[in-house]
């Protein structure tokens, strides 16, 4: 009887759910692989022969590798100033309220914003800035600013959890040894916040590269990232092996390219360990 | 602030520059849709040329759409509830485990979190197909307890690690069973982590729509999916009176965990991650 009163079977709940999960990807790639029942390598390999499939991929990575960057050029300042501001909890509240509001009403936003007959465009045609309206909408660019609405909060969590961990002293010691704030930032503060950079890289380049709704609708049905190619496979031409594939391609695709972020990351805690 | 500014070097002014543009933009889109929810007409136009509240009457008088709000808060709950027991026998047991496993097992934890939605998507939907229970409750209650996991895991983790060990030998020295230890003397003390966990895996779940849209059917369906599906084939303004609706829900839910918890634990929670992450 005592082995049932083992603390540690309180696992078993937490890895079914998970046990579930990973199943489903078993699942996806064995159905990837049998598209009519039996084994083919075919889906994969029109994947490799047709130039219209790489060129969802390679819209997907260069989407995400921008928002990844835009996030950062624009959370790191804000997450710098929220760990120095005294009212942390309402600037707190400014940050993560519009980051919970639904993608679905965010992106909405974004659509009324951008649209040809959107609030920018109206006004800029007014002011008599443009004669023409400018396309932001069911183009890369609309995706991208609405990923980086979406993600931003994200980045600026992860970046702001190591921040206000950090010593302020030893930015202190820095200019009292007679180091400029430049120097102070690029010596001293950017390499403590640089785990909490890469975990934020991580994760917005991860998700901005599984994003489903906001390339939909701000992207259209035209150009496709992996995400909508995915949803029209599944809804509008009824081919689930071949999304399948794609998610498989997906998956892989973006561990390989968080590897070097991790290995970095893994080099710097080694050395500091030291 | 103003003793602040006047030792505030370059590198802080610009930081703090870009910082309150950004924080001012941030939630700029959702001023508009606000503004467009009181439309007076049948399509959507920004500024509208009148302006009525009757979107706002046909959302609240349409029974398709308070049955998904009603099927959206339900999941909500009871994902929140699951996943959070979930969570917290897992960090319960976590805590027994030899340092090698527990870092395996906490990677583990981690993992959904890592997964692009598009591929768990495809994945949460193959299982379902398999067990039957495609376009069911359960089948999305399922996916929504693995999405939230790591986010329920973590401020539980957290707060359990940050514990006296010595409140627990007390207890248990004075004669206390392990359960009854568990219940009066270590489940208080996880009050704010319990309170964030429900509260992040009510809003994920709430809000979940990239995953969740593979999930649903025609007879079931969740608030964010409908409404993203309205907003995909017609272009009317009750989307935008939903909208409102569902921010000031967002709203009022981040104002209750402010007022319980603080919204610090969010971002100690996260740094936890980081730890946890790596393995630590």
């Amino acid at each position: 009887m005592r082995r049932l009163t083992d603390p540690r079977l309180l696992a078993i709940p937490q890895l079914i759910f998970l046990g579930m999960f990973l199943y489903g990807f078993v699942a996806i790639t064995w159905s990837s692989l049998h598209p009519e029942g039996t084994f083919t390598f075919e889906i994969y390999a029109s994947f490799m022969m047709q130039r219209t499939y790489q060129a969802i991929l390679w819209r997907t990575i260069e989407v995400s590798v921008w928002t990844t960057a835009i996030c950062l050029l624009l959370g790191y300042p804000l997450a710098y100033f929220l760990a120095r501001a005294r009212n942390t909890e309402l600037l707190l509240l400014l940050l993560i309220s519009p980051w919970l509001v639904s993608i679905v009403v965010r992106t909405f936003g974004w659509m009324l914003l951008l649209g040809n007959a959107g609030v920018i465009n109206r006004g800029l045609l007014e002011l008599g800035i443009i004669s023409l309206p400018v396309r932001m909408m069911f183009n890369t660019t609309g995706v991208i600013i609405g990923l980086v609405h979406v993600l931003l909060p994200l980045m600026v969590v992860c970046i702001l959890s190591v921040l206000v961990k950090s010593d302020r002293a030893l930015e202190e010691a820095a200019g009292s040894l007679g180091a400029s704030p430049v120097q102070t930032f690029t010596r001293v503060i950017w390499p403590i916040s640089l785990p909490g950079v890469y975990n934020g890289m991580l994760l917005v380049f991860l998700v901005a590269m599984g994003a489903i709704v906001t390339p939909i609708l701000l992207g259209g049905f035209r150009q496709t990232m992996v995400g909508s190619q995915i949803f029209q496979e599944v809804f509008m031409l009824f081919n689930f092996p071949r999304a399948a594939a794609y998610a498989v391609v997906l998956l892989v695709v973006s561990f390989v390219l968080v590897i070097p972020i991790l290995l970095h990351d893994r080099h710097l805690r080694r050395k500091r360990n030291i | 602030m103003a003793g602040r500014l006047k030792r505030a070097n370059s590198v802080d002014l610009s930081m703090a520059t870009i910082a309150v543009i950004v924080l001012f933009l941030l939630p700029a889109p959702l001023y508009f849709v606000a503004w467009v929810s009181f439309s007076g007409e049948q399509f959507l136009r920004v500024p509208p040329r009148s302006y009525s509240l009757r979107w706002y009457a046909e959302f609240l008088g349409s029974s398709k759409w308070m049955y998904a709000l009603g099927v959206s808060v339900v999941l909500g709950l009871v994902v929140a509830v699951v996943t959070t027991a979930t969570a917290l026998f897992a960090a319960l047991a976590a805590e027994r485990m030899r340092t090698a496993s527990r870092g395996w097992f906490e990677l583990l934890i981690m993992l959904p979190l890592l997964f692009p939605a598009a591929a768990m998507a495809i994945a949460m939907r193959a299982v379902n197909d398999q067990i039957g229970i495609n376009a069911t409750f359960i089948g999305v209650m399922i996916a929504h307890v693995v999405i939230c996991g790591p986010f329920a895991y973590r401020p539980i983790a957290v707060n359990l690690r940050a514990l006296d060990p010595a409140t627990r030998e007390a207890a248990m020295s004075l004669g206390a069973s392990p359960l009854y230890t568990l219940r009066r003397v270590i489940l208080p003390q996880l009050k704010p982590g319990l309170i964030t966990s429900l509260w992040f895996s009510f809003i994920i779940s709430f809000d979940e729509v990239n995953v969740t849209m593979f999930l649903v059917g025609i007879n079931f369906t969740t608030l964010p999916v409908q409404t993203y599906a309205h907003l995909a084939d017609s272009g009317d303004p009750i989307v935008a009176a939903i909208s409102v609706f569902l921010i000031l829900i967002t709203l009022l839910l981040v104002i209750v965990l402010q007022r319980t918890v603080g919204l610090k634990m969010l971002v100690n929670s996260e740094a936890r991650m980081d730890e946890i992450r790596k393995g630590k």
